[in-house]
């Protein structure tokens, strides 16, 4: 890792990524809304991200030494998509609630700009130290 | 692999479906009194199927590189079926079409039915514009990164 991007600059990436992932499920949730026996998929990441920047601050295990095991800390670059459970089943099989998918759709959005706000800031702040503060 | 483009190309794909759903509803109100099709007899009610099949056309999908990409899903109509409803006997013995005992088949369409399934293909259209727009909106900041 280098020194020049952060712990936070990698994490913002990292979300990134994964709220593209869930952009691209939700899309495919609302193309497939009337699709006869079609499960509504979902992906998660939140509390892996969360564990893996130790946000509670309990200082689960960390690998201190080069004889360590990682143990599941590291997030995986492909999260798992998997048939979400918490659902009403349709009369044709479909599982896709065309509401929770739109508002997923726009959280999904508002926390993606978000991350990007934040990642310019921190762009902003670097380039204000390069130039001097000119 | 998951970039914008596959969200655009899932987004585009459920609106082409609603589109061809718009026009079989379409040829379903305009044809609700035909009584003569080159198949022969009343028109008959038409519906499409709609099937969700996995994103993926990059090279390491097709060569099979990559693992088939089944989390993300598009949306194709894969055939238009005919009704299965029976016609619509009408008494109309003076019509040149009557059969033997004075009626005649018409096309068994609901309008109702038909106007409920248009107001659903418009949202449904409306929902995938949606999508596409947020699409659209994430690539472009994505690309004011560091501006």
């Amino acid at each position: 890792m280098s020194n020049l991007f952060d712990k936070t600059t990698d994490a913002l990436a990292t979300s990134l990524r994964m709220r593209q992932i869930r952009h691209t499920v939700t899309t495919g949730n609302i193309a497939n809304a009337e699709t006869p026996g079609y499960h509504a998929q979902k992906v998660d990441f939140e509390e892996a991200m969360a564990r893996a920047l130790d946000l509670d601050g309990n200082q689960s295990m960390t690998a201190t030494n080069e004889n360590h095991f990682i143990a599941g800390e590291a997030l995986p670059a492909n999260p798992q998509v998997y048939d979400n459970p918490d659902v009403a089943v349709n009369n044709d099989g479909n599982t896709v609630d065309m509401e929770k998918e739109m508002a997923a759709l726009s959280e999904n959005s508002i926390l993606y700009k978000a991350a990007l706000q934040l990642i310019n800031k921190k762009m902003a702040a670097m380039k204000y130290a390069i130039s001097e503060g000119r | 692999m998951s970039d914008f483009l596959s969200g655009f190309r899932i987004g585009s794909s459920g609106m082409a479906a609603q589109r061809a759903r718009m026009n079989t509803i379409s040829s379903n109100i305009a044809n609700i009194n035909t009584l003569k099709t080159p198949e022969g007899g009343p028109y008959r009610r038409k519906d499409v199927v709609f099937e969700a099949i996995p994103d993926g056309k990059t090279f390491g999908d097709v060569v099979g590189v990559n693992d088939p990409q089944k989390d993300f899903n598009r949306v194709q109509v894969v055939d238009v079926i005919h009704d299965k409803r029976g016609p619509l006997m009408k008494f109309e013995p003076s019509h040149p079409d009557a059969n033997e005992d004075g009626y005649v088949a018409y096309p068994n369409i609901n309008l109702m039915e038909e106007m409920t399934n248009m107001i659903q293909a418009t949202r449904s259209y409306e929902a995938n514009v949606q999508a596409v727009q947020a699409t659209k909106d994430m690539a472009l900041s994505a690309l004011e990164i560091g501006r």
